[in-house]
């Protein structure tokens, strides 16, 4: 018997909950199938509401990225209402959001990613870790753990950030929109840059230097869990009056060829996830047979793209690398790195005044789609209102790119095809180490996989917005 | 235990394997000075939830996350934060349950969804069945000394049973005989959790108000302690979020919604929802979200649409 099929399962140290059950033969894992095991139907719960409800509802779609949510739906109904954002709320919203950039970027490598590499102290929930493939000296190692307890105050400080401005995280209130309905005061200025430079402090001294030290280390990881370099961004920090620039570009990198992103190449696909048409809707069918996942399988130009930090900080020069397990986790961290220092520079071009928000009262728009880079990739959400009541309501999230299924002709989703051929030298030991480590440097987040439930119509294909 | 012998032993663990030394010195030195704490064994289970009340777990001042992992309970079990992966990880679990049967705290996150056998969330799989979030809270439930449910879905259903419910998903006190501490809010304030699980610890069951909730955090309205309410007494309201007067012509559901947040305030506690412009929603109620849907339209005029949002009742759904 060489085959072998191997359950793993649960996926810990991530959002929401995930299996990924592989088929070994001998050491090498010949197929991959990774299971988001939620389903929610927001987009059911948004239908026939208020169109203003959008941006506090659909921030609970997410715990960890849940502003990243709040933020697309705010560009959403500044598009139906046609609203003008002034400077002020601009930099304001994105000092919130990139606060809650970093909230998540921070948890995921200290919480998430390091007891993949760091041998925690032996007690809960650091028990039954069972790495074999522990390699730092001891007194690295150490000083690791430490950090680890260290990034729970710098993580904490960045939601404290976003609060001093939002009211509260997860789910803040005052980024909505027309803007943001709380002043830039000095007092306030001043808190967030006492946090940020705290902050910034933090990722400099520790998150950066303990990145490169995991790095050169596990250096072998720069082989391991690569992606076709297929990679995908709507661009990252919205501006101008009509949220019409990005301070980060998009663009489609494929062939090495950089390309401008278009939303209307984006198509769904559901022959391996729990769905059927019924009536010319999509609904969830925990029975399908043959499917193994809530998550839909999501394309550009019918191709699968991989995104996230990795593929802005390329698509953007910042990195120059290849798009591994360990290139997605250094790119990450110099993600964090950079955005620490746009928020200190934004919060110094805040100008003392009235809180920066003009909503009108009824929208102009029957139909909107925005597509925007947030924490994991590119957010869309999509609605059609009518009589200011939501008709239907989209959201297409980096989880569904990352970890689509298998496509109706056997396409392989980024996390399943860094994973498939992956050599596991003794399988009994080290299966579970390597494969979490290459799943994980993703930023699974599977709460916000559970939702996608899309469209009329056409099932096999093109989106219609 | 002598002196002698003790520095002897922290000698031997300083230089183990295992890093186990502070937690030797830790435990030592609290029975030295007597305590009659131990920590709380918890079992977290995450269902059909956002994971917000995880992230806001995280964000606990006062303790923060490391001492409350460190001096307030052992975290035996959790999706988020539990290093073990895979099968080590459901051993784990099995293992706590069995062993600290009738002791443990079980923590669930999430509305349980009932429709289809539970399957729209699975918390864990094996090569040849999978284990639902009703199973798991249906198997641990009984075996626990508390059963607290985090946050607004647990606790009612929350987002997770927003109309329409396709799901058919409920709050964990529909689906076990016995009685639930509900920390609902969405998410909740990490000091409404971590004071309830201090409670638990150094005291015992807090005293609960109607919906199940420690009446510590929940017992009066934020109307009735709004920084605002001097605007609500003279009739002077807010035109538009952003304005400084009272947000009850905004939507607010101050009046209806029982939680301490414009004296407790959020995240090291230095603001919140109205003090930011903007209304309360009402996050913590039971009705959340439909009963506070849609969130800018004034109380009386907010479509009363609960009706609507509880029926049909999710089958297996049990009398209250």
């Amino acid at each position: 018997m060489s085959k072998k099929r191997i359950m793993f399962s649960p996926v810990t140290r991530l959002s929401g909950l995930l299996s990924v059950e592989v088929v070994m033969d001998r050491n090498i894992v010949s197929v991959a199938n990774a299971s988001g095991t939620m389903y929610r139907g927001i987009e059911h719960v948004m239908k026939g509401r208020h169109i203003t409800d959008a941006v506090y509802m659909t921030q609970r779609v997410c715990g960890i990225c849940s502003l990243a949510h709040g933020a697309v739906a705010s560009y959403l109904l500044d598009e139906l209402y046609d609203h003008e954002l002034s400077d002020n709320a601009q930099y304001l919203r994105n000092i919130m959001l990139a606060a809650d950039i970093l909230q998540n970027h921070i948890r995921h490598f200290y919480f998430f990613s390091l007891p993949d590499y760091v041998k925690m102290p032996v007690q809960p929930p650091f028990e039954g870790q069972n790495l074999k493939d522990a390699r730092l000296a001891p007194q690295d190692n150490t000083r690791l753990v430490e950090h680890y307890f260290r990034s729970v105050v710098a993580s904490q400080e960045c939601h404290q950030l976003l609060t001093v401005f939002g009211g509260k995280a997860p789910n803040q209130h005052s980024f909505v929109h027309g803007g943001v309905a709380v002043a830039p005061t000095a007092d306030k200025v001043n808190q967030a840059l006492s946090l940020i430079e705290s902050v910034h402090g933090f990722v400099k001294e520790y998150l950066v230097p303990d990145t490169e030290l995991i790095s050169r280390v596990y250096n072998d990881y720069f082989k391991i869990g690569r992606t076709p370099a297929s990679l995908l961004s709507f661009g990252m920090f919205r501006f101008g009056s009509k949220n019409q620039l990005s301070l980060w570009r998009g663009g489609v990198l494929t062939r090495n060829q950089i390309s401008a992103p278009d939303i209307r190449l984006i198509s769904e696909d559901v022959t391996n996830a729990w769905y059927l048409p019924v009536d010319g809707e999509v609904l969830p069918a925990p029975h399908k047979t043959g499917a193994y996942t809530y998550i839909k399988s999501v394309h550009y130009a019918g191709q699968p793209f991989e995104m996230g930090p990795l593929a802005r900080m390329i698509i953007n020069g910042f990195y120059h690398g290849g798009t591994s397990t360990m290139d997605r986790i250094k790119a990450r961290s110099l993600e964090t790195l950079l955005i620490t220092e746009l928020v200190m520079e934004w919060l110094r071009k805040l100008v003392p005044g009235p809180p920066p928000i003009q909503q009108k009262q009824k929208p102009l728009k029957e139909q909107a789609v925005v597509a925007t880079d947030i924490m994991r990739g590119s957010l869309l959400h999509s609605v059609r209102v009518k009589d200011e009541q939501v008709e239907e309501y989209k959201i297409i999230t980096p989880t569904n790119w990352n970890f689509s299924p298998k496509d109706k002709n056997g396409q392989l989703g980024p996390v399943e095809y860094a994973l498939t051929g992956t050599v596991i030298p003794n399988p009994d030991l080290f299966l579970n180490t390597i494969l979490g480590r290459i799943i994980r440097s993703f930023d699974p987040c599977i709460n916000c996989g559970a939702h996608v439930l899309n469209a009329k119509g056409d099932v096999t294909g093109k989106i219609v917005f | 235990m002598k002196k002698e012998d003790f520095v002897k032993r922290c000698q031997e663990l300083a230089v183990g394997p295992q890093f186990n030394l502070s937690e030797y010195v830790i435990s030592e030195a609290k029975k030295h000075r007597g305590s009659k704490f131990r920590k709380l064994p918890v079992i977290w289970l995450e269902t059909s939830d956002s994971g917000d009340n995880n992230i806001a777990f995280m964000n606990t001042t006062y303790p923060y996350l490391g001492q409350v992992f460190t001096d307030l309970i052992d975290l035996l079990y959790s999706n988020t934060f539990m290093a073990a992966q895979g099968k080590d990880a459901l051993n784990i679990l099995e293992y706590a349950a069995a062993r600290l049967r009738g002791k443990f705290t079980l923590v669930v996150e999430g509305a349980v969804p009932l429709k289809d056998n539970g399957l729209y969330t699975i918390i864990a799989r094996t090569e040849d069945r999978n284990l639902t979030a009703l199973e798991a809270v249906m198997w641990l439930g009984p075996l626990a000394e508390y059963v607290v449910a985090v946050g607004t879905c647990a606790s009612f259903g929350g987002v997770s049973a927003a109309r329409p419910n396709i799901t058919g998903s409920v709050g964990v006190r529909n689906v076990l005989n016995r009685e639930v501490i509900n920390v609902s809010g969405c998410p909740i304030n990490p000091d409404w959790f971590v004071g309830t699980l201090a409670h638990l610890l150094m005291y015992g069951k807090p005293e609960l108000d109607s919906f199940g909730r420690p009446a510590l955090f929940y017992g009066f309205t934020v109307h009735r302690h709004c920084q605002r309410r001097s605007y609500f007494d003279q009739g002077q309201f807010a035109e538009k979020l952003g304005d400084i007067e009272c947000m009850f012509s905004q939507g607010c559901v101050g009046p209806k919604t029982g939680a301490d947040c414009p004296y407790r305030q959020w995240i090291n506690h230095v603001n919140w929802p109205v003090k930011a412009n903007t209304p309360c929603i009402g996050c913590t109620n039971e009705d959340f979200p439909d009963g506070s849907s849609p969130f800018f339209t004034p109380l009386p005029e907010k479509n009363m649409e609960e009706e609507q949002s509880n029926s049909p009742a999710p089958e297996g759904e049990k009398d209250e």
